[in-house]
């Protein structure tokens, strides 16, 4: 009888706890439509200004400009290098977390000299996760990464630029989850700061491109102190947007899976207590029949 | 009929305009730059301001905030934080975000609030701006 009992208990929690995986897929699915919308909208311009800001590199004449300056002079290991990494706030999605931290882990192992490697995490579980382990993590550094504004970026991008620009940092690099296609994820890792003039002025096959010169209104360098700024607002916020349309992506398939195999749970639970529920049924018939006969045979 | 040219205006939550124009006139940072077909290559940083162009002899404004243009002599490619038409602000939201800006401004502040609130005021009273011309 206490199996029966027990069965029926285990049937009760597993349905509730399948109410609440069901609730979450349903509410990452709805936030994955929104943040799919965002991300359609946003992945023009993502990708617009990556290609144009290359293409405005190429045009540029050589300019002493600070975002430029990869500060050459300092050796590899003393060279400060900043991480801003976006993670998830919350848990319960998949391997969606453990992905991007374990990706940042490798990164700071490549780095020479691992008290020199500043962190920015974005995103609570990220900074959870860190805070225990590398002494170098922005405690004011608090950003969700719950619906991405352009304004928060313009906030990092602040910030990032100005310690870059105090010698706080020598590279920033941006760490993030980027969208391939909705089963596909990968993580990313794009480097902010300095600059990289990967194609200046050579074509493929080596040999130096003439390119037109764009002249540059007011002047190279006025133009550059404004553009640079912009330019990592619009990168952040682009990785915000694929983080989080990822995060969502993979907490809604998580949440999937997990309700499906509550459900099997659940059938293969129902089997086994009606199992259960018979053999005590017949049991007990059996129990009154016997006794039956044997009054009969006292008789 | 006259030259045109193919401008892109990406704005930083959608593509906001994509075909040829005519005339195009800009506000960079020190005043407005007219730009028609064969223009010089030019890269120039654009504040918040107006934008006008021409399609098919018709003037069409629109407001835009932060971004920069990139001419190159097949393409003219604008790049903004924000890009409206005319109809599309929301007057009352814009004057309430001046206020807002105005009140903020009255306070003591640290240089950086300090600039972000300029800037918040400076967009603020462009779309007031962009969205009166629309109805005169």
């Amino acid at each position: 009888m206490a199996n029966i009992r027990e069965i029926r208990d285990r049937t009760e929690s597993i349905k509730q706890i399948l109410k609440i995986t069901n609730a979450m897929y349903l509410i990452s699915s709805s936030k994955l439509k929104k943040a799919r919308k965002a991300l359609e909208s946003t992945e023009p311009y993502f990708y617009k200004l990556q290609d144009t800001i290359e293409s405005v590199l190429e045009h540029t004449p050589h300019t002493e400009q600070q975002y430029f300056n990869r500060r050459s002079d300092i050796p590899s290991e003393k060279r400060k290098r900043g991480y801003i990494v976006i993670t998830g706030d919350k848990g319960l999605c998949g391997s969606y977390n453990h992905n991007i931290l374990k990706f940042a882990e490798q990164k700071l192992k490549e780095a020479p000299d691992i008290d020199n490697c500043y962190l920015f995490v974005m995103g609570q579980v990220g900074r959870m996760y860190f805070q225990k382990r590398i002494k170098s993590v922005d405690g004011e550094f608090l950003y969700t990464t719950q619906n991405p504004t352009l304004y928060r970026a313009g906030e990092i991008a602040d910030m990032i630029i100005d310690k870059f620009s105090r010698g706080e940092l020598d590279e920033v690099w941006l760490l993030y989850t980027d969208m391939v296609s909705s089963v596909l994820q990968e993580t990313k890792s794009l480097q902010l700061l300095p600059f990289e003039r990967r194609h200046f002025g050579k074509a493929k096959d080596g040999s130096i491109r003439k390119l037109p010169k764009a002249s540059f209104v007011p002047s190279p360098e006025k133009v550059m102190e404004y553009l640079i700024p912009n330019y990592a607002k619009g990168i952040i916020y682009g990785a915000m947007v694929e983080a989080f349309c990822c995060e969502q992506q993979s907490r809604m398939t998580a949440m999937d899976s997990a309700t499906n195999s509550a459900k099997d749970m659940i059938k293969d639970l129902s089997l086994l207590y009606n199992r259960a529920r018979q053999a005590s049924i017949t049991q007990e018939i059996t129990e009154v029949c016997s006794g039956a006969n044997s009054l009969d045979n006292q008789e | 009929m006259a030259k045109t040219f193919y401008l892109e205006i990406v704005a930083s939550d959608r593509i906001f305009f994509q075909g040829d124009v005519e005339h195009l006139v800009i506000t960079a940072i020190d005043g407005l730059l007219g730009i028609m077909a064969g223009h010089e290559p030019l890269v120039t940083s654009l504040p918040t301001g107006e934008l006008k162009y021409m399609v098919e002899g018709e003037w069409k404004y629109a407001a835009i905030s932060e971004g920069f243009i990139q001419v190159m002599p097949d393409k003219a490619v604008i790049l903004a934080d924000s890009c409206e038409l005319p109809e599309e602000i929301d007057i009352k939201r814009a004057e309430q975000a001046k206020e807002r800006a105005e009140e903020k401004l009255r306070q003591k502040q640290s240089i950086r609030e300090y600039y972000e609130t300029q800037t918040a005021l400076k967009r603020a009273m462009n779309r007031l701006k962009i969205s009166q011309k629309n109805f005169r």
